[in-house]
């Protein structure tokens, strides 16, 4: 049965794309046949933190108004074979995608795909309004911070009254060391206002820069805290019950374990 | 001091008499100290008859600037020709009462968290299942009951009801209006462990702890 999932924040810059990019390598190393739609048009990035630019030969614009098939736009990844992009123009903007466009696709791009993750602009216009039209499923990305999750907060809203029910939470950039200090918002005050199911805690994580810079997603690095975080996210899409990342000991245990050549 | 000036209700407005011998400058800081203390006599709209002889012209016009300004009318002539029928306007403003009376008695229930953005504007009462959000609106013409945490705006009698009242589980709004009062969230938050009732006393927005 295959799924069609949103990944939405509202605000800009907490991660939506890393997250998509991600969790698309992540379904796609289990072996499940996936397509991400990236519908940030005009200022696409998921192909860059994929490495697929210079693969791209049509997008969705040209999908959407018939051009193309949609299968010629779809650009396979070069590692993960089962995993397809549908990158989006970089020279229209959000008013070139209708949400009936992007519902029509989907429906024909479900026969051929397991799962279907479409990368949704920041913002609550017509580019949100078409990026979450086809979804079954929306996951909120938010970070610990007053704003991203107020913005989180009215997104959730506005997926109400699209009657999208199925919402679920990842916070991103949590940093272990300013939660325990009382700098930084917790998971329960987050939880407090959002009050959503989450899916993921993922640790701010130096490695993720360096994974976006030469295009291959932090998940694919196999000692980083960021990449372990989405893993266990990709393991609970797919239905298993995975404990959350306990960050606040790893800080001083993990520092532990290496000294005495453990790890 | 307070017998510098008396005042008597009648049907249409409120009749001053004011001792003998007070100087004007008294009379005058009394009646603005009166006027200032809002303690019910002077509603907008009263008309306040002086006796005629009483003040100099130019210290009748000093007075009906004062009342003026209070939103009162002023009058040296016991009778107002040009008042409106008052029979029939108290009885369309009592109905008119009694209408929003019945009105702020409904009450509309919402099952479900509003959240920031969403606004919940009822001419009646309210009673939320769920949260408050930050960011969310919630104006009610009657009382407002969280059964949850408030973090929102709420306006609690919107058309004026002093009476109206916002209760929740956690009473924590960044800013509360009831009637024309308004009360706005201290910067350093305070935690919240009980259910509060918020109203009006003494032309004040209080908090007080309820048990539910």
């Amino acid at each position: 049965m295959s799924q069609v999932l949103v990944i939405t924040s509202g605000k800009g810059g907490v991660g939506k794309t890393t997250t998509t990019a991600n969790i698309g390598v992540g379904l796609a190393m289990r072996g499940n046949k996936v397509a991400l739609i990236d519908t940030d048009t005009g200022l696409r990035n998921l192909d860059l933190l994929l490495g697929l630019e210079n693969r791209i030969l049509y997008d969705l614009v040209d999908v959407t108004s018939g051009r193309v098939q949609y299968k010629k736009a779809l650009v396979r990844h070069k590692k993960y074979e089962n995993l397809y992009l549908l990158p989006t123009s970089q020279i229209k903007d959000k008013s070139a995608v209708t949400p009936e466009q992007l519902v029509k696709l989907c429906e024909e791009m479900k026969k051929e795909f397991d799962f279907i993750i479409i990368d949704c602009p920041a913002g609550i216009e017509q580019g949100f309004q078409t990026a979450i039209a086809p979804a079954e499923t929306a996951l909120i990305v938010t970070t610990p911070e007053i704003s991203a999750v107020r913005d989180g907060d009215k997104i959730i809203g506005e997926l109400g009254r699209a009657e999208k029910e199925d919402v679920k939470l990842i916070v991103n950039r949590i940093r272990p060391q300013m939660v325990e200090k009382g700098d930084m918002l917790d998971m329960s005050d987050i939880d407090e206002i959002l009050s959503i199911a989450c899916i993921g805690q993922v640790p701010d994580d130096e490695n993720v820069v360096v994974a976006t810079n030469r295009g291959e997603p932090v998940i694919t690095m196999s000692d980083s805290m960021a990449g372990q975080a989405y893993k266990n996210i990709v393991a609970r899409l797919c239905g298993e019950s995975v404990p959350f990342l306990k960050p606040q000991k790893e800080g001083f245990f993990a520092r532990l374990k290496k000294l005495f050549g453990l790890m | 001091m307070n017998d510098i000036v008396t005042i008597k209700g009648l049907k249409y407005g409120l009749q001053l008499t004011f001792a003998k011998g007070a100087s004007f400058e008294d009379i005058q800081a009394n009646l603005l100290e009166k006027l200032e203390s809002g303690n019910g006599f002077f509603l907008r709209g009263t008309t306040v008859f002086v006796p005629k002889d009483h003040f100099a012209e130019e210290q009748n016009e000093i007075l009906r600037r004062m009342f003026h300004r209070h939103g009162m009318l002023f009058s040296t002539e016991l009778k107002r020709p040009n008042l409106a029928p008052p029979q029939r306007d108290e009885k369309s403003s009592a109905k008119k009462f009694r209408e929003s009376v019945e009105e702020a008695q409904k009450m509309m229930v919402i099952n479900r968290t509003v959240r920031g953005g969403q606004e919940v504007k009822v001419n009646c009462s309210v009673l939320i299942c769920g949260n408050v959000n930050p960011g969310a609106q919630i104006i009610a013409g009657g009382s407002i009951d969280v059964r949850g945490t408030c973090r929102g705006f709420v306006h609690a009698g919107a058309f004026g009801d002093k009476t109206a009242f916002v209760v929740a589980d956690r009473l924590m709004p960044s800013q509360i209006r009831i009637a024309d009062i308004i009360a706005r969230a201290p910067d350093e938050p305070e935690q919240v462990s009980q259910a509060e009732r918020a109203m009006i006393r003494d032309n004040m927005i209080i908090f007080e702890p309820v048990a539910r």
